[in-house]
């Protein structure tokens, strides 16, 4: 090597490059920590260093010669130390992120899992744990959320600015992060209130009380199948003691899981070994959440719940099989029956009226196990003949007296005609109602306003416009008219109005559907009735679906028909058309008839 | 035999195996859109790959903190735009996939240049083809020959395409061609040769019955890339064109700006998954249906302010309903747009027209037909020109052949000189001279009956009569009763039990009305399963670019060696 082409390295240089490989040979030999290791690491590194140096030159020890192409190998390599060394911001910031993201990865599904269970009225996970273990995941959407904006604008406000792929870069860790919240925080059910908790713990007990029942009946059944048939009545009144004194409490436990039993009654349904077993396992809990172990909790609470599905689907298994004994026993008695309920139901009628207040728990149950009640041997004859004669009709009066049946009620609601040109031939039914009533002030819970689409959604109804609809026709409130409703004032909010996107749905300009004329009102408000008490919505629009099915099959049939004239015309048939043309016509009128007769 | 799942399997093996962390994916110009077939935006973002880029691009960041997974051709500039990558780092890690098989020699080279050892993989994935349905896959080359030949760039490409299948859906099949087609007997060559010289690539566990390649060519049949098409997917390509699953929408008039393009993928759409098969009329109470759905799902303003369980179940469903709405506008705008194109251009009065082209033998009828559309002023001067050059095709050498006339018709309807020389040019490519195999006169005496009985009852659908001669070749392939004198096995092994896995694959393009023909056929044949490709997927229009771009228009400039070889035939 000549002066020309030689480089000289810096001592420290030549240590920083060979500290990389004496470190990761001191963390080898770290667990010993021997004297002799380091003395060995030593040797390995600098000692080599030094031999060349003493060999190349005694004078200059802090420097080491070597050629170009060594010194550019060799600083390259101290730049790739430097880089391995240096962690930039966004990767600390999103190593955050993706813990945060791990972290809600595995606890949204067992919090999923308990609201799942807590919003069926089960008991098998506590409210209040719960309710940590929601704050807790919602914190970390939160962070979630922090980080992934902080990423965003990292760097932002730099002069130069970043490179345009940097703030891609960042700008898709951003998106990602809010895909992920989007997918995982909306699917993230609310649970109950502690009253709503109440409501549905008291459900699920009538449920269960119901299962007792059918389970009771199913032990007697066997027992007593001879003597029933031979008389109705005395068999009857034993079933109904039967129900409402061991039928009651023994559901009491099994939902409420550690509250205290009642004696005797209860040891008699311990004879079934899942019972006892459900029952250890809670007593389990109990004393395990006291010991403050709540991995074991966890444990005992799936193994609690598997136990009582387990339980709940042996009981329905047990009222299958009993329904279809039922049924075969029900042919044979039908003939009897039948005489005696001719006879008996104009009486009947009438008590029944009277009664009905009294029987309110017993007519629900009616409607939910309403084959058996066929069976003359079990219920009273007044019963079994009413249910008869109203089938299914529902029993609104009994489980929600406190709410206002909106069927019942007339609602002004106003119709008119003229959405936008594409909504027009989908939606037949373009009207809009509109209720009187203020809506709740603010019917959202604590737990909802935290949740971003909450907020979104919660400001729009305030900001809006009264409305001034140009004509009004009294009606009757349908529930599923609403829908329809809706739709044709909003429109269809993808094509705007003006575009002519003619559709396949043009054909049907032909026969207008039947409404009142009037200019068109975009994004018209419309309230349903109000409803004070949230918890009734289940139980109420369970009873609506009811009544209107009629309708609601006229107007599927004439969506039916509408497409077929659409494919009438598509092959060119246009005989058919006609027939369908009218056909609809028909069907339309119909309608119409039907819904000024319920007015 | 899923090529989606095949390619798509090759993906995730790739994001996975580079481990936690920031992503950057580096792909090729062709390698981009084999991705884009499988996996949406968001679904490679939730892998933690945040950036995509063309190793090509100048304009590249050094981020050391980021991996950067290559996948790429295993072409010449790619490995040299690795090279210059390796040599100065931008990423702090490579993992180099190859889409088809890489010579060693590169892969030296690219060693060499890996100097600051920053390459942790380098593997051979055979993603090497664009998977459009699962049994539908094409390698989007426009005009793979000159005259009848291969050009030799597109013919090695093809070959690459064709094994690169082969290996990703571990086949190593017996192969048969159609002898009519130069081309055919070309490529089935150069396939045979890369199993010969890569024997060790294709030694997968022997089935009882080998899996067989068919490969055909489009002269066979250029019946069915000229008809209107009334089948979802199929008449979107047609009318609106595919490319990659995309759709330009920009010329629709009063679009809105985020509907300009939009992406149809059966993977994604479940709407487009259920109809895509469907014919039009279906789909249009299916899109009602659609709507209707949509609309009760739709969060309702002011019954959300009621109760918190109205708002629960909003919440709950809010994503499905934001997934659903992008659906319901992508599709209620594209079906409008297609039925705006029906209303347009007169397309079901002249798709009966074609269809009876196509399927018919009444010259008299057809002429008249003919004769008739060229003067209604809304038929456009492409479907004008289509109608001749299927009437030119099917009557050919009928003795009271009247082109003549309908050229004239064509010239005085002021259709332009483009779309009429394009009609002889058509004969030229698909011509009876050119055809191996009868197109138009049933053979069998089933057939005949078939026909016969049609005639007597009238079709069904007067829209979608016509059945692909693909159709034909395969039902007979599948009862092994497809011709050895018309479609020989290369090599001196045949088959002699029925074939179970069939891969056909269409030299200058498939259409989409054969992959519904295919699609049908797996369906309704029990034990057999069938993937269609081909060089592309053809509508119309493409079809026609292809025909131009294969340089028959004018014979006399052929190369001699071409015009020798027609001679020959002759």
């Amino acid at each position: 090597m000549c002066k020309k082409c030689m480089e000289l390295i810096s001592l420290p240089l030549a240590n920083k490059l060979t500290s990389a490989s004496k470190d990761s040979l001191s963390t080898h030999t770290s667990p010993s920590q021997s004297p002799n290791s380091v003395h060995g690491s030593r040797r390995a590194s600098i000692s080599s260093v030094s031999s060349v140096s003493s060999v190349l030159d005694e004078k200059d020890d802090d420097r080491i010669r070597c050629c170009t192409h060594c010194k550019d190998t060799l600083l390259k390599r101290e730049q790739q130390i430097d880089e391995k060394e240096h962690t930039p911001d966004i990767v600390k910031l999103y190593e955050k992120l993706r813990l945060c993201m791990e972290k809600v990865d595995q606890k949204a599904p067992e919090y999923i899992r308990m609201a799942a269970s807590l919003n069926a009225g089960e008991t098998t996970y506590s409210l209040e744990h719960a309710n940590d273990l929601r704050v807790e995941v919602q914190k970390v959407y939160e962070l979630i959320d922090a980080l992934s904006k902080k990423i965003l604008t990292l760097d932002l406000k730099q002069d130069p600015p970043p490179h345009p792929n940097t703030l891609r870069l960042q700008r898709m860790i951003r998106y990602s992060a809010t895909l992920f919240v989007q997918e995982k925080l909306l699917g993230l059910m609310s649970l109950p209130t502690k009253e709503q908790f109440e409501e549905l713990k008291k459900k699920r007990k009538q449920e269960v009380e119901r299962k007792k029942i059918l389970e009771r009946r199913a032990a007697l059944e066997s027992q007593r199948r001879l003597e029933e048939r031979r008389s109705d009545l005395v068999s009857h009144a034993t079933n109904g003691e039967v129900v409402s004194l061991r039928g009651g409490p023994a559901p009491l436990r099994k939902a409420e899981g550690w509250l205290p039993l009642s004696g005797g009654q209860g040891q008699v349904e311990d004879s079934d070994p899942l019972l006892q077993q459900i029952h250890n396992i809670t007593s389990f809990i109990r004393q395990a959440k006291a010991a403050g172990r709540m991995d074991e909790v966890r444990t005992l609470q799936e193994n609690l719940r598997q136990l009582q599905d387990e339980y709940d689907q042996q009981q329905t298994e047990k009222a299958i099989e009993l329904s279809r004994r039922q049924a075969e026993e029900e042919d044979l008695q039908r003939e009897q029956l039948q005489v005696l309920r001719e006879r008996e139901r104009e009486r009947e009628r009438e008590q029944f009226q009277a009664a009905s207040l009294h029987t309110r728990t017993r007519s629900l149950d009616f409607r939910e196990i309403r084959p058996f009640q066929l069976e003359p041997g079990r219920e009273p004859r007044n019963h079994l003949a009413h249910a008869l004669d109203l089938g299914c009709s529902p029993a609104q009066s009994s489980v929600a007296p406190k709410t206002p049946s909106p069927s019942s009620a007339l609602e002004p609601i106003r119709l008119w005609s003229g959405p936008p040109a594409l909504g027009q031939e989908f939606f037949p039914q373009s009207t809009t109602s509109q209720h009187n009533e203020v809506p709740s002030l603010n019917p959202f819970d604590e737990e909802d306003l935290s949740s971003p689409a909450a907020e979104g959604t919660a400001s729009p109804p305030a900001a809006e416009p009264p409305l001034s609809p140009p004509a009004c026709v009294l009606k009757e409130y349908n529930p599923f008219e609403e829908e329809e409703e809706e739709e044709a004032v909003a429109g269809n909010p993808f094509t705007s109005p003006d575009s002519p996107a003619p559709s396949p749905f043009d054909e049907e300009d032909g026969h207008p559907p039947q409404r009142p004329s009037g200019p068109p009102v975009p994004g018209s408000p419309f309230e349903e009735a109000p409803c004070t008490n949230p918890f009734e919505v289940d139980s109420e629009s369970g009873q609506e679906d009811e009544e209107p099915i009629e309708e609601e099959l006229l107007l599927q049939q004439i969506d039916n028909i509408k497409a077929y004239i659409f494919d009438a015309k598509q092959c060119g048939r246009l005989d058919e058309v006609e027939v369908l043309t009218e056909n609809l016509r028909e069907l339309k009128h119909t309608l119409a008839k039907q819904k000024r007769g319920t007015d | 035999m899923n090529v989606v799942f095949a390619v798509k399997q090759y993906i995730s093996k790739m994001i996975e195996d580079s481990g936690p962390g920031m992503k950057v994916l580096l792909m090729d110009k062709e390698t981009t859109g084999i991705v884009s077939m499988v996996y949406t935006q968001s679904e490679i973002l939730q892998k933690e790959v945040y950036l995509f880029e063309r190793i090509d691009s100048q304009n590249r960041e050094i981020m050391k903190h980021l991996k950067a997974i290559c996948f790429l051709r295993p072409t010449k500039e790619n490995v040299d735009y690795l090279i210059q990558e390796l040599r100065r780092p931008k990423y702090s890690i490579y993992f180099i996939y190859f889409s088809n098989v890489i010579s060693k020699s590169d892969v030296k080279s690219l060693a060499e240049a890996d100097e600051q050892e920053v390459v942790a993989e380098v593997q051979e994935f055979y993603g090497d083809y664009i998977a459009v349905n699962p049994h539908l896959f094409s390698l989007n080359i426009l005009g793979c020959c000159q005259g009848r030949n291969w050009d030799p760039v597109q013919l090695s490409r093809a070959t690459q395409g064709l094994t690169a299948l082969l290996l990703s859906l571990k086949k190593c099949p017996m192969i048969r061609y159609q002898l009519s087609s130069e081309t055919a007997k070309r490529l089935a060559e150069c396939v045979k040769q890369v199993i010969t010289k890569e024997y060790e690539l294709f030694e997968f566990r022997r089935t009882e019955v080998p899996p067989l390649l068919l490969i055909l060519d489009r002269c066979d049949d250029a019946i069915t890339p000229l008809l209107n098409q009334w089948t979802y997917q199929a008449m979107v390509h047609e009318l609106l064109g595919i490319n990659n699953n995309r759709i330009d929408l920009s010329r629709v008039p009063g679009i809105s700006k985020d509907l300009r393009e939009v992406v149809l993928s059966a993977e994604n759409d479940e709407f487009y998954a259920n109809n895509m098969y469907l014919n039009f009329a279906e789909i249009g109470s299916n899109i009602k249906n659609l709507m209707e759905d949509f609309q009760k799902k739709k969060p309702k303003e002011q019954q959300k302010l009621e109760s918190i369980a109205d708002m629960k179940a909003f919440v709950e469903n809010y994503p499905q309903f934001k997934k659903m709405s992008g659906t319901v506008s992508k599709h209620v705008t594209v079906v409008g747009e297609l039925s705006r194109l029906v209303s347009e251009r007169n397309l079901l009065e002249v798709s009966e027209v074609e269809q009876e082209l196509a399927c018919q033998n009444d010259h008299s009828s057809a002429l008249q037909n003919v004769k008739r559309l060229l003067q209604n002023p809304k038929v456009t001067e492409f479907d004008a020109a289509r109608l001749v050059m299927l009437y030119a095709l099917h009557y050919e050498r009928h003795s009271s052949n009247s082109l003549p006339g309908l050229m004239m018709d064509l010239r005085n309807k002021g259709v332009s000189e483009k779309y009429r020389k394009l009609v002889p040019t058509v004969v030229e490519y698909g011509g009876k001279r050119i055809r191996g195999s009868d197109l138009f006169s049933p053979k069998d005496a089933v057939a005949i009956t078939k026909q016969f009985l049609k005639g007597l009852k009238g079709v069904e659908n007067v829209y979608t009569q016509h059945q692909p001669f693909l159709h034909e070749t395969l039902d007979h392939l599948i009862k092994a009763k497809l011709k050895e004198n018309l479609y020989p096995y290369l090599g001196p092994s045949t088959l002699r039990d029925r074939p179970q896995d069939i891969i056909v694959f269409i030299i200058g393009g498939a259409t989409y009305e054969e992959a519904l023909t295919v699609y049908n056929l797996n369906r309704t044949t029990p034990g057999v399963r069938i993937v269609l490709g081909g060089t592309t997927v053809h509508n119309t229009k493409s079809f026609l670019e292809e025909v131009l771009a294969s340089g028959l228009h004018s014979r006399s400039k052929d190369s001699s060696q071409v015009t020798s070889r027609l001679a020959s035939r002759r």
